[in-house]
């Protein structure tokens, strides 16, 4: 009996072309896990998350009518006869500090300007500035939402 | 003789005309020169720095006042990447405004303009590293920059700064991006770039056969003068570095308390007045990389320099280009001066 010889479709590829586009895909692969696994390794956030509560002491400590600068949140606390409210003053444009001023807050970065109430006077930053919640716990304390 | 590096870049004979202060400025081999000098003071600066959020502004502020010629080596590595980076775009610009981008120097034209962004990107995490109230801003924007980028912007923050906010994690990583990161690549483009050169005929002139000059210098010239631009350059350096300090700002209690300084290092001035004008992503990420892309181009998409008009300033075979790159350097300039003279 004559050796059977098979003529399918995948004769037309030579045994040199397969084994390279195997390696070329192989390797393709590859390095495309590797790619992969770096930025899953790159991306780790090794500092802890940021605090979202703060702790502010007694309330006391800010009689109505005080308007209190918290540099390392960075925002300004406000007491009226309403209650207490809190601005952030991080700039929502590109994030530099801004600065309180007689017509509200001015970013030294870039010259935004923002009214008292924090809404935008003048760009380039669109968005006010956001509102922290402030709240009393059952202590008396003052606790800052930062977030 | 083995063949070497040194011998590939240091032919026997090269055409005079390749060798012409008035036609190449010296400026690549100056930048050669200063990336050496900033090789050397870096590497002997990491033997004070501590890059740590509490360390970092002291052990710089140790280095400049009390260890002996501390002041001075940081004064000439902070001179030298000032002035590396004048140098790479005095480079830039010879090679546009000469046409010496022709094929087949091309390629090498795209491995000059990434050192040119290696550069750029040296000099920013170098001003990083000092970590007190005079980068502040500059670190904070440079990072929510980063952030805005639509879709990636996260992804690239967060390995960018380690972190959800700027911290220790950011420091090291800017630190390692730096002294290794960096480097390792500049190296490696850098080396490819100088080989390219000779591998490309040399510095551009005219083919062979559309030479008028027939000068030659032999090796012994070339070194000479190599040596006297490094004297020169190297003792101009010497004298800023004991007369001018590099700049330094007291310590950062708060990242975010005011810091002192409001203005982004000088050679991103211009992209600071560009966010005045709105957007951040279009301002300060788009539009310079719009600058970037059209400077990749020229030597694709612009009408050739004529082979027998190499070898000379302003060709008129590619005047285009060098009304495209007057026109962005006049930009840049202009932009520079408008946020110099604004108060923020």
């Amino acid at each position: 009996m004559p050796a059977m010889r098979w003529t399918g479709e995948m004769s037309q590829i030579t045994r040199r072309s397969f084994l390279k586009v195997s390696t070329q895909a192989l390797l393709a692969a590859s390095g495309m896990l590797g790619l992969g696994a770096l930025l899953r390794y790159l991306g780790y956030q090794a500092s802890p998350p940021p605090i979202t509560q703060l702790d502010l002491g007694p309330a006391s400590a800010y009689p109505p009518g005080s308007r209190t600068l918290l540099p390392d949140v960075p925002a300004l606390l406000v007491h009226t006869e309403v209650g207490f409210s809190a601005i952030s003053l991080v700039c929502t444009h590109l994030g530099c500090t801004v600065e309180p001023t007689p017509q509200g807050f001015a970013c030294p970065c870039h010259g935004s300007e923002f009214d008292p109430g924090g809404l935008p006077r003048r760009g380039p930053a669109e968005k006010p500035l956001p509102s922290l919640q402030v709240e009393q716990d059952a202590e008396g304390r003052l606790i800052l939402h930062v977030v | 003789m083995r063949p070497n590096f040194y011998l590939h870049l240091h032919p026997p004979t090269i055409p005079a005309a390749q060798a012409r202060w008035r036609y190449t400025l010296g400026a690549g081999g100056t930048a050669v020169f200063l990336a050496f000098v900033l090789l050397v003071t870096g590497a002997l600066e990491m033997f004070f720095y501590i890059p740590t959020p509490g360390e970092a502004a002291l052990s710089v502020q140790m280095l400049t006042y009390t260890v002996p010629f501390g002041g001075l080596l940081r004064n000439l590595h902070f001179w030298a990447a000032q002035w590396l980076l004048v140098v790479s775009a005095v480079h830039l610009v010879r090679v546009v405004f000469t046409g010496a981008y022709a094929p087949p120097r091309r390629f090498n034209y795209l491995l000059g303009l990434a050192l040119f962004v290696l550069v750029i990107l040296f000099d920013f995490t170098g001003y990083i590293l000092r970590w007190d109230q005079g980068i502040q801003w500059a670190l904070v924007v440079g990072t929510n920059l980063v952030k805005s980028i639509p879709l990636l912007g996260e992804a690239f923050y967060q390995i960018l700064v380690g972190g959800a906010q700027i911290g220790a994690a950011t420091l090291i990583r800017f630190y390692a991006w730096h002294v290794f990161g960096l480097t390792l690549l500049g190296a490696g483009v850098l080396f490819w770039h100088i080989f390219r050169v000779r591998r490309d005929g040399g510095i551009a002139i005219p083919p062979p056969a559309l030479r008028t000059q027939r000068e030659r210098i032999f090796h012994f010239e070339l070194v000479r003068r190599e040596i006297a631009a490094m004297v020169w350059v190297g003792s101009a350096l010497l004298l800023v570095s004991i007369f001018v300090p590099a700049p330094i700002a007291p310590a950062i209690t708060e990242i975010t308390a005011a810091a002192s300084e409001t203005h982004a290092p000088w050679f991103f001035l211009w992209v600071q007045q560009m966010l005045q004008w709105g957007d951040p992503f279009l301002w300060g990420v788009l539009a310079p990389l719009v600058v970037l892309l059209a400077l990749a181009l020229i030597p694709y998409a612009l009408p050739q320099p004529a082979p027998d008009e190499l070898g000379r300033w302003f060709p008129k075979s590619n005047r285009m280009a060098q009304v495209l790159l007057a026109a962005l350097v006049g930009l840049v300039i202009l932009l520079t001066l408008l946020a110099i003279g604004s108060k923020v």
